[in-house]
């Protein structure tokens, strides 16, 4: 008896809901609205987990709230390969004018991408890749030049030699190793030593647990580089409860505005290397797409180097 | 021939006991961790405070589990709580500077509710722990999210124009990230600690135990014995929800921001830290120090696999083993 009084309620609810739902599209100011936009974006994100791909989001809103005449829909795959096909599809299907998809992986998401071009949707990849050449464009950063960027610097920094900790993003993914080797290459030449190395996954506790076991392992230890400003902030931390972190350097990469930066600015951090969302390049290349013209197939992001020193002046970009 | 059979019984019977087998586990790593001491850390104090801190938030997870799962039950939202009350802590402290002390309460209760509504799905509307739980792990990781607009809520505060202004870290974070006693022990460690000995008090002192006891032992005898099995597993859920709403209180303490993505998979360390200690996923069978002594011994796996910098993929493979090994340990034969 109880349960079909809730059941009844539950419908109720329910009714009143769909109903409410339909005195918005009946409302004039909507159809209007419409018209003005001119163009749809579809934008699929493959997670929103990381904040620099929240960061992604927001630059592309960001620049698209710039232009009047286009609309954007955003959708997030949740680290779900199959969820992403199915939202390129969508895409295709609602007839959308450009597609930006930042891909979860390479090989399941180059079928859907080629459907979509080969239909003459324009496609931007950003960030990941899509096998072959059946996308309009690509948009992104190269975190091997980043990584050996920051090795460069901290052979500078330090004068050619000293100890320095790694922790590592997952070592399973492209950006963590790219990080790694990049960062290889630009040491390659001086007497840095690695003597500890950790996976901490992008995950700041993981990375203050690995700076922990560091801390007590090594009495000296010159330089931290993380493959992230959060594994970065970890690894301060560690060191503050231990009392050394005036003793140590701690370097990052990312150089989001309310991370490494914020880090930079408050002296945790004595560098973060910007890898760039490119939020508002690919929002340009679609206009440029739109207005009938062409743009290059491969748009290689700068990333610029945040220090004490320039962070004020907004950084500086890395050469090469 | 009686006498010897006798003492063989004993010797058996004392080997038998529960702690007997879950310290052997404990005792095990720890003779690793002697072993493979990484030229010398592990014999260093600050190398235990340290695993003592890094384990205090999974500790208290483990806590509220444990009674959940005397109950007969499960709960698989312990992480996504802990990441929706780390992000109201650092929203209510860091950007609305609300008084602590209220800050401490709300948080509370809003995981204890949490908590409570699993509790009422699965006692009044009899729905499987397992489930209830998981949609209450979907649905609070959600609400961390839409609350804190999907950024990491830090002392980095997003202005109306789009810039950042840096505000101080509150007072309340740096204590609970603060060591006592001459630096020998962390507040989280005490924190933890004291979590552990009102479980203890719980489970041991008063009649609601004795209740969570015969829930998880039989349900329906329980019940025809006058336990009041709703509100007893309401409570039990509700106070899950207490100590992930401590626990989140820590963890963001202790990376001076609330984080939407804390807190998961950790309600896996927490179950693996209770099933170690000896305790039956059947319910009705467990016991707050043999918990404190599971949380122990993966505390300490985790800190001689870091200490020595072993590879992820070895890492993986030996915890897999060990929690294993620990758990044929306490096996009984029949």
């Amino acid at each position: 008896m109880k349960k079909n009084f809730v059941l009844a309620v539950l419908c109720a609810v329910l009714c009143w809901a769909g109903c409410k739902k339909t005195t918005p599209q009946a409302a004039p100011g909507t159809e209007t609205k419409n018209e003005t936009k001119k163009w749809t974006i579809g934008m699929s994100q493959c997670n929103l987990g990381e904040p620099w791909r929240v960061q992604m989001n927001a630059d592309i809103k960001m620049a698209a709230d710039q232009h009047p005449e286009i609309s954007v829909v955003f959708k997030d795959a949740q680290n779900d390969t199959l969820r992403q096909q199915a939202q390129v599809e969508e895409f295709i299907s609602a007839g959308v004018d450009v597609i930006i998809i930042s891909p979860k992986e390479a090989a399941p998401l180059t079928p859907v991408v080629a459907q979509a071009y080969d239909k003459g949707i324009p496609v931007i990849v950003m960030d990941r890749r899509v096998l072959g050449d059946k996308y309009t464009c690509f948009v992104g950063a190269d975190n091997k030049k980043i990584g050996r960027a920051a090795g460069r610097w901290i052979v500078q920094k330090l004068g050619g030699k000293g100890k320095v900790v790694e922790l590592k993003g997952l070592m399973t993914s492209t950006p963590g190793q790219d990080r790694h080797n990049g960062f290889m290459e630009g040491i390659k030449d001086s007497q840095i030593e690695i003597i500890f190395d950790a996976d901490m996954k992008w995950l700041e506790p993981n990375a203050r647990k690995e700076m922990e076991s560091a801390l007590a392992r090594f009495p000296e230890i010159n330089l931290v580089y993380a493959h992230n400003d959060p594994g970065a902030h970890g690894a301060y931390l560690a060191a503050k409860a231990a009392g050394r972190e005036k003793d140590i350097l701690f370097v990052g990469i990312d150089g989001l505005q309310q991370e490494g930066q914020a880090y930079v600015k408050q002296g945790l951090l004595s560098a973060s290397f910007e890898y760039p969302t490119g939020g508002k390049e690919a929002v340009e290349a679609a206009m440029t797409l739109l207005s009938g013209k062409t743009v290059e197939k491969e748009i290689t992001l700068a990333s610029r180097v945040f220090t004490k020193d320039n962070i004020d002046a907004g950084g500086e970009w890395l050469s090469e | 021939m009686n006498k010897t059979s006798i003492s063989l019984k004993t010797g058996e019977h004392w080997l038998a006991s529960p702690t007997t087998r879950v310290l052997a586990a404990l005792i095990i790593v720890f003779v690793l961790g002697l072993l493979f001491n990484a030229d010398g850390a592990f014999f260093k104090w600050g190398t235990h405070r340290d695993m003592l801190r890094a384990v205090s938030v999974y500790g208290i997870l483990a806590c509220g589990m444990t009674l959940v799962i005397i109950s007969g039950g499960i709960d698989l939202s312990v992480g996504s709580i802990l990441a929706l009350t780390a992000v109201c802590f650092s929203l209510f402290t860091i950007h609305y500077q609300t008084a602590v002390i209220l800050a401490i309460l709300v948080c509370l209760v809003i995981s204890s509710l949490c908590g409570i509504m699993s509790g009422a799905i699965i006692a009044r509307f009899k729905i499987q722990p397992f489930i209830s739980t998981l949609a209450m792990m979907v649905f609070a990781r959600g609400l961390a999210k839409w609350v804190s607009g999907g950024q990491k809520i830090s002392t980095a505060v997003q202005q109306a124009d789009g810039t950042y202004q840096y505000v101080e870290v509150p007072g309340v974070f740096n204590f609970i990230n603060s060591k006592l006693l001459g630096d020998n022990i962390t507040v989280v460690t005490v924190i933890f600690l004291i979590c552990i000995v009102i479980s203890y008090i719980i489970l041991t002192k008063l009649r609601y135990g004795r209740y969570l006891y015969a829930i998880g032992g039989n349900e329906e005898a329980a019940r025809l014995s006058g336990v009041p099995i709703i509100k007893s597993k309401l409570l039990a859920y509700g106070l899950s929800g207490l100590f992930c709403g401590v626990a989140g209180i820590c963890q963001a303490a202790q990376e001076l921001q609330g984080d939407p993505e804390a807190g998961i998979s950790y309600e896996l360390s927490a179950i693996a830290m209770v099933v170690i200690g000896g305790t039956s996923l059947q319910g009705g069978r467990a016991n707050m120090w043999l918990t404190l002594i599971g949380v122990l011994t993966i505390g300490y796996l985790e800190k001689i696999l870091s200490i020595n910098a072993i590879g992820e993929d070895k890492r993986l493979m030996l915890t897999g083993a060990i929690i294993i090994a620990a758990v044929l340990l306490q096996k009984t034969k029949k």
